[in-house]
């Protein structure tokens, strides 16, 4: 068995994890990242998307409202290449508490987050299908970030500084050598092979599933009380400015425009199991309706896609609640050596994603007490790879890119204009053969025909560059397939429908692909 | 401004059904209307004429199991059709295809038998009646091997990968690519077939691809061969390459499927027919018992179209015909006629594996044993607006369209005759 000796093993590809490698690794750390799947194919890549300014925090949690705001102001320096500024509204609907506008108007200032009441006409003239009757309009500096894009940028970072990323490969074990963690191992998810990895400091960044890891060391009483939420993709960008409902957080009460779509959440519901992704029907008619609550007419535009994602809420001694929307959202930075008297071994869990960047900061500074050894964090002012200009992207980029090669570039994704050297590209940078792992960098078949038209091409060109066999490309395509039919056919109805049944028509009419030899 | 026009019979729907039940109509010596938002599933679909492909194993002769399958599918169309229609429905099309524009153009085959052909990705597909230009595929026809000819330059056709799945399914195949120039590098299927139409252009193809071919090879190229004259294309290239030459089905835009709509359009025509595309019903004026009229609103001015009969022709849910809102309610959008099908409130409307039969898959307007619409004594109703099939499963589309296209314009001509000769 090939073993890998690190200073620093992670475990968790997600933001937090990849965080925690790029802020090592410019410490100088060696690092070795893992996931049990993709990056950020967990909790991090199932949000909506939104980059807090703080504001929706600013009246219930003043502390996380503060950090929100300062992660912002970060974040849009150092991973300005995943960002982009649509600001955002809270707006007060006749369905809010008119009393609350005042107390988050103070909780904003009290907080310092940037926070300009605006005339409800400018709004309206900004974001013309908003509800008309809303009475208040604040604006604050949220965002939209990317976050396959930031969590890979991340990944890159610190792969050019010598870290070893290897997605798909699970924690197995944790080795334990007396008081001490040593290191894990791995066996990989495709290739079934195991692999050890000594380590000097093992950093459990695996979220909602921190408990597992923790169990594997050991090391009792680490509690995750997964929240799950659900958030459902409209085929527009209904609105390009984020638009909060002015109230204390609740269900469906934010539309995020990231890329070409927006998506409205939320919903939290306790669950017990942090890989349920269970899709409720009543929450998807509740979500609709909130919808309508903020943008009149929600329910006629076209659903695409609904999915869960599980927030990792660390329970603290005093909630033994399931209303887990009252769980700290907090982080937790667990010191095992203080915790519990177990060296080498550090837990990061709860938290949000606009505070990744804080948590991979304070964790690596406890590694760093682990390896008896003082390095700075510079994660606040080195950007990312793609950042170096601090520039934010905007909607009209890759059409822009597009325009000027109209006639020698081959599109294959037309929804979300992904040309064919892109993908052969990034086939080639991923050597991957699960179209999945594309579909969340490129956002490939995210679109409206939610892959209709580009899975037979992405699938044919894979073939040929891979060299698959016709059964690894027929599974690839089948794979895809029904991954995709997961998050649509709960929030089918409408024009979508339509756009099914002629994919129906095109996989199964055309192509037979249910006749494919199995 | 209002206008209102007096028709015999108006058919609302452009696809194959509604063309064939107006042409049919016409040719009865009916004044025909066909009204339509636009093209229908022709131009999507890969312009074969399937009547049962599978049932759900692969089925090798329509003819022989449609009576067995209708009794298995008391609800299916075949049900209340049954296997004479679709052979007469059938007859009737391949003389309109031999009468029709495309000069020299056929379908060859018969209820006795399917095609089994190579779709774009290396499966098989089973079809009755298929234009010549695609005949030579059939996965039973002959022992030289399969080239699978593609381009770079159409996204929309990958060879090799058609090919590694015909040679796993037994089937000897291998693939070549060939440059083909072109203006802009998204160019469609369409974009080809209009390079193929041209003949000095064919023989630069042609010599260019000679080069790459071995002896006993049949040539399989993406459906893009002619949009306006496939037959002298298919003939040219066979004489030039000195072997059969064939088409294989591929993302839309469909050209076979075009060539199918130019066929049964002109079919219609050359009868004294009428065609409005661009004609959305969008109202309809209805007594107790009868649709009297219907409405579009074209060109800034609303339309009312009166006749004693109303094809419904408008497909399903895939041309919004019928529709499932977000409350979850589904309704006929033309006529706002009762539906068939519709899984309860309580029950799954779609399962999660997406290969497996959808419960929405068999919704369609609720029809009498004759295929009048529920409710109502002069709406017939024909293609994919009819409940009962999952036409893209079982390979069934054309041979329903065709059939209850035909049985529709045979009852209204019926029903006529009846009324005239009792008023005289």
């Amino acid at each position: 068995m090939a073993t890998l000796t690190t200073d620093v093993l992670v475990i968790g590809g997600g933001a937090t994890g990849a965080g925690v490698a790029w802020d090592a690794a410019l410490r100088g750390l060696d690092v070795v990242l893992v996931d049990r799947g993709d990056l950020a194919e967990g909790t991090s890549g199932r949000f909506h998307g939104l980059l807090h300014s703080g504001g929706r925090y600013a009246v219930k949690d003043p502390r996380a409202a503060e950090e929100c705001i300062a992660e912002n102001r970060i974040l849009r320096r150092v991973a300005a290449d995943g960002i982009e500024d649509t600001g955002g509204f809270f707006v007060t609907t006749p369905w809010d508490d008119p009393a609350y506008a005042d107390r988050f108007a103070a909780g904003c200032a009290a907080t310092g987050v940037d926070c300009e009441e605006i005339d409800r006409a400018v709004a309206l003239k900004e974001e013309p299908r908003l509800n008309p009757d809303v009475s208040r309009v604040f604006r604050v500096p949220d965002a939209s970030i990317d976050v396959w894009k930031t969590v890979w940028a991340l990944a890159r970072g610190a792969q050019q500084r010598g870290a070893r990323v290897l997605p798909y490969h699970a924690a197995v074990a944790i080795h334990r050598d007396g008081d001490r963690v040593t290191g894990a191992r791995l066996r990989g998810s495709r290739s079934g092979e195991e692999l050890d990895v000594e380590a000097g400091v093992t950093v459990n960044a695996s979220g909602a599933w921190a408990h597992f890891i923790a169990e594997m060391a050991g090391i009792e009483g680490v509690r995750v009380l997964p929240g799950r939420g659900i958030m459902i993709a409209m085929n527009h960008r209904l609105v390009n400015t984020c638009v909060n409902r002015c109230q204390m957080p609740t269900d469906g009460d934010i539309i995020v425009p990231i890329r070409t779509v927006c998506v409205i959440g939320t919903t939290d519901v306790h669950t017990d199991d942090p890989d349920d992704h269970t899709v409720i029907q009543s929450e998807v008619d509740a979500m609709l309706d909130d919808g309508e609550k903020l943008v009149p007419g929600f329910r006629r535009a076209r659903a695409l896609r609904v999915w869960t994602g599980v927030r990792p809420l660390f329970e603290d001694a005093k909630a033994d609640s399931t209303e887990t929307r009252d769980v700290t959202r907090a982080h937790a930075l667990l010191d095992h050596e203080q915790r519990d008297g177990v060296q080498g071994f550090v837990t990061i869990t709860g938290g949000k994603l606009t505070t990744f960047r804080l948590m991979a900061e304070e964790t690596v500074d406890a590694v760093c007490r682990h390896l008896g050894e003082q390095r700075a964090c510079t994660t606040s002012t080195e950007p990312l790879p793609g950042s170096e200009e601090h520039a934010t992207y905007h909607l009209g980029e890759r059409l822009e890119r597009k325009e000027q090669h109209l006639s020698d570039h081959q599109l294959i994704c037309e929804c979300e204009m992904v040309p064919r050297w892109k993908l052969e590209q990034t086939m080639r940078r991923r050597a991957t053969t699960n179209l999945d792992d594309i579909r969340r960098l490129l956002r490939l078949g995210m679109g409206p025909c939610q892959g209709g038209f580009c899975i037979y091409r992405a699938t044919g060109i894979l073939h040929g560059l891979d060299g698959l066999t016709a059964e690894q490309a027929d599974e690839t395509l089948r794979r895809f397939l029904q991954e995709r039919w997961k998050g649509v056919w709960p929030v089918l109805y409408g024009d979508q429908l339509r756009q099914a049944r002629l994919d129906d028509w095109i996989f199964q009419g055309v192509l037979g692909v249910e006749h494919l030899p199995a | 401004m209002r206008g209102e026009l007096h028709y015999d019979a108006v058919v609302i729907g452009a696809g194959t059904a509604g063309l064939v039940a107006g042409a049919r109509l016409a040719e009865a010596g009916a004044r025909v209307c066909v009204l339509a938002k636009g093209v229908g599933s022709t131009h999507l679909a890969p312009g074969t004429i399937d009547v049962l492909g599978h049932a759900p194993e692969r089925v090798s002769s329509p003819g022989g199991a449609l009576e067995e399958f209708a009794a298995a599918h008391p609800d299916h169309p075949y049900a209340a059709l049954g296997a004479e229609i679709v052979n007469d429905s059938l007859q009737w099309f391949l003389e309109r295809v031999a009468d029709g524009p495309l000069a020299g153009y056929r379908y060859v085959g018969s209820l006795e038998r399917n095609h089994v052909l190579p779709t774009a990705i290396g499966a098989l597909r089973p079809s009755a009646l298929v234009p010549e230009t695609m005949a030579a595929g059939d996965a039973q026809s002959g022992s030289d091997r399969v080239c699978v000819v593609g381009s770079r330059s159409l996204r929309d056709f990958h060879p090799a990968l058609c090919a590694a799945n015909l040679s796993h399914a037994g089937i000897a195949a291998r693939a070549v690519d060939i440059e083909i120039e072109v203006d802009r590098a998204d160019e469609n299927a369409l974009g080809l077939a209009r390079r193929f139409d041209d003949p000095d252009w064919r023989k630069g193809f042609a010599a260019r691809l000679a080069l790459k071919l071995q002896a006993d090879e049949r040539v399989g190229l993406p459906a893009v061969l002619g949009a306006r004259d496939p037959h002298g294309v298919l003939a040219d290239l066979e004489r030039r390459l000195g072997r059969r030459v064939f088409e294989i089905p591929t993302l839309p835009p469909s050209v076979p499927g075009m060539r199918l709509f130019e066929i049964l359009r002109s079919a219609l025509r050359r009868a004294g027919g009428r065609l409005v595309l661009g004609a959305e019903v969008v109202g309809h004026d209805r007594s107790s018992s009868r649709v009297n009229a219907v409405a579009t609103h074209a060109g800034g001015r609303d339309v009312h179209y009166a006749a004693p009969w109303f094809v419904l022709a408008a497909g399903g849910f895939a041309s919004g015909a019928i529709e499932l809102d977000s409350s979850w309610a589904t309704h006929e959008r033309v006529l706002g006629l009762p539906l068939r099908g519709v899984p309860d409130q309580t029950e799954p409307r779609f399962v999660a594996e997406y290969l497996a039969e959808q419960p929405m898959s068999r919704v369609g307007v609720a029809v009498d044993a004759e295929l009048r619409a529920e409710g109502v004594e002069n709406v017939l109703v024909a293609g994919a607006a009819l409940p009962g099939a999952v036409s893209w499963r079982e390979g069934s589309g054309e041979g329903i369209a065709l059939a209850s296209g035909s049985h529709a314009a045979n009852l209204v001509l019926a029903q006529a005759g009846a009324r005239t000769g009792a008023a005289a």
